[in-house]
């Protein structure tokens, strides 16, 4: 069944379509992002950059900025993006360990209360955000957590865990009870052999877990909007604050921009079969 | 003792169920405490909440029972961005099923690095909304925007251009970064379910002469329902709580204002806190009824025999 010529051509003029649609954006962003500032008012638009400038960036990290001169923005860029990585990583690291014990728990163990509790967690992934957005603002008023790191971790974890949990249990389930009961046999409790036997094979799973977390705490913007105003703002937040009424400086939206998305970018070239396994377990509620 | 046996067989996948009872408490206990304390209290706070009237800036948290559910009938803000966010829900779900399933179909019949033009397609999901729409915004831009450019490079009389001065335009100009972003998941979605499909389904059609496009009605799209149901599913409710491109790209704008900005601005500018609770419980429950038709719709046993 070899598909003809035309079949062929058909083809691929739809992939290059559909790649120009989804990269078409992104190269232009990093193309604007190396763009001198005197080059957006050329006209017409260069669609291939004429000249290559790495200043927009300097000026984001605050590397030779007297040169440069403009809009001072280093400090809270770097700030910024200190506090994306670090409640990304936090809130991954938490939310993978909390859903891998429970995981374990709801696949192999015997506790009451156990399939009600699995269902309510998982149900809660019907429930958006923002429907318990103004009691949290409160909770995380009255308790003195706007703005703090453990505040929007946790919220975070709360946010990702039921998908990750479902995730972890269904991992948990696919594998052979053999090698445990094996274990057992031999003398090893049951916290040993969930740390030295079960852990190391879900590998993949526990991957795919922290993935779909950190690429969704990475991309928050509600959330951090409502409580992380000023200490621990993302790069979510930060960036769009270079868009102003009266003045748009196109170079360090770009070159923002370029940095907020290398990282889920590596994320995907690098780790897309992870990425792929568990977007499918969990769309498929 | 038989009955303690008789447990035992029942549970014979699992291990020793002696101590397991603490030992899965205590595991399950962390999960517990944190969906206990950040969403199913809250949501219930949220639930009781949205029966009384809550703003800080009136004394006193009066019940007022169906009060802020009826006001929303009667509220024409509210009304608009309900037609707003329909519309988006509209355009937003049937062009990422149409061409999300076509997509899937190219990606399909690719052999060779299949891997990385499905790394290249997911690649805008990933991104965080907010930064899509800023890349967007820059596209739009009537000067020095890339989307003015091209249509220039066309003939096409574009060069200063504003997209946002017009209610329709505006909406497509949101709605397009919405779909940019959200058509990749329906794409490995129907993907996956294409691929599970046994070839020689394929080859038999082949054999008694049939074409392409009668294979893809015949065998192909029978096949992928439930997986089109779940895409779906995720579609609407992805469309039902778009924020970012619209808050990023249009603002308060009422034009373009869909539900979830106006839950955003009566919560946090009018301080109008259970009317706003209100709004956002109205919002997931249609969100999750709208889906559920879907599935139940669409939704069936998929059999290869």
């Amino acid at each position: 069944m070899q598909p003809g010529l035309l079949q062929r051509i058909i083809t691929s003029i739809g992939i290059a379509v559909l790649l120009i649609w989804s990269l078409g954006p992104i190269y232009w962003t990093l193309v604007s992002s190396v763009t001198p500032s005197a080059d957006f008012s050329l006209r017409p638009i260069n669609f291939f950059p004429r000249e290559f400038t790495f200043d927009h960036f300097l000026r984001l990290l605050g590397i030779n900025v007297e040169r440069i001169g403009g809009v001072l923005v280093w400090e809270q860029f770097r700030v910024a993006l200190f506090n994306s990585v670090a409640t990304s990583l936090l809130a991954t690291v938490f939310c993978v360990a909390i859903a891998a014990l429970g995981g374990y728990a709801f696949a192999r163990l015997d506790f009451p209360g156990k399939r009600v509790v699995f269902l309510v967690v998982v149900a809660t992934l019907a429930i958006p955000g923002y429907a318990v957005l103004i009691p949290l603002y409160r909770l995380m008023i009255s308790l003195k957590w706007i703005d703090t790191y453990l505040g929007i971790t946790l919220i975070y974890v709360s946010a990702y865990l039921p998908l990750t949990l479902w995730l972890m249990r269904s991992v948990f389930d696919s594998l052979p009870v053999s090698l445990e009961e094996a274990a057992q046999l031999d003398g090893a409790g049951r916290l040993r052999i969930f740390f030295s036997i079960v852990l190391p094979l879900v590998g993949p799973g526990l991957t795919a877990a922290a993935i779909l977390t950190f690429l969704g705490a990475w991309g928050q913007y509600l959330v951090p909007l409502v409580f992380s105003p000023k200490v621990t703002k993302p790069l979510t937040v930060l960036i769009p604050e270079f868009v102003t009424k009266n003045f748009i400086d196109y170079g360090l939206i770009t070159a923002s921009g370029s940095i907020a998305i290398l990282i889920p970018a590596l994320v995907v070239i690098f780790l897309n079969r992870y990425l792929v396994t568990g977007l499918l377990a969990g769309s498929v509620k | 003792m038989t009955a303690a046996v008789a447990t035992r067989a029942d549970s014979s996948r699992r291990i020793a169920p002696r101590g397991d009872a603490v030992l899965g408490l205590l595991m399950v206990a962390p999960i517990v405490v944190t969906m206990l304390a950040l969403v199913i209290v809250p949501l219930g706070q949220t639930m009781w909440d949205s029966l009384h009237r809550i703003n800080p800036m009136q004394a006193g948290t009066p019940f007022i029972g169906a009060g802020n559910y009826v006001r929303m009938l009667s509220d024409s803000d509210v009304g608009l961005a309900w037609i707003n966010t329909v519309i988006y829900v509209a355009i937003a779900v049937s062009v990422e099923m149409v061409v999300g399933i076509l997509a899937a179909a190219l990606i399909n019949q690719v052999k060779v690095g299949r891997q990385w033009i499905l790394a290249a397609v997911i690649l805008p999901w990933a991104l965080p909304g907010v930064v899509n729409s800023v890349i967007w915004l820059f596209i739009y831009q009537p000067g020095a925007g890339l989307l003015n450019a091209i249509l220039v490079a066309f003939g096409l009389p574009f060069e200063n251009h504003v997209w946002f001065n017009d209610r329709t335009s505006a909406m497509l100009a949101v709605v397009v970064v919405h779909i940019w972003r959200m058509l990749p998941l329906t794409i490995v979605i129907v993907l996956a379910a294409m691929q599970s499909i046994p070839l020689h389904l394929y080859e038999a059609a082949h054999i008694d002469g049939a074409t392409r496009p009668q294979m893809f009605f015949t065998i192909t799209l029978p096949l992928i329902g439930s997986a089109v149901a779940v895409a779906m599913t995720n579609a609407t409710v992805a469309a039902f709580n778009i924020f970012d491109e619209a808050w990023v790209l249009a603002g308060a704008n009422l034009g373009t204002r869909p539900i979830l900005v106006q839950i955003y601005l009566e919560t946090f500018q009018n301080l109008r806190f259970s009317y706003g609770m209100a709004l956002s419980l109205v919002l997931t429950a249609i969100s999750l009824l709208v889906s559920l038709v879907f599935v139940l719709r669409f939704y069936r046993t998929t059999r290869f025999d």
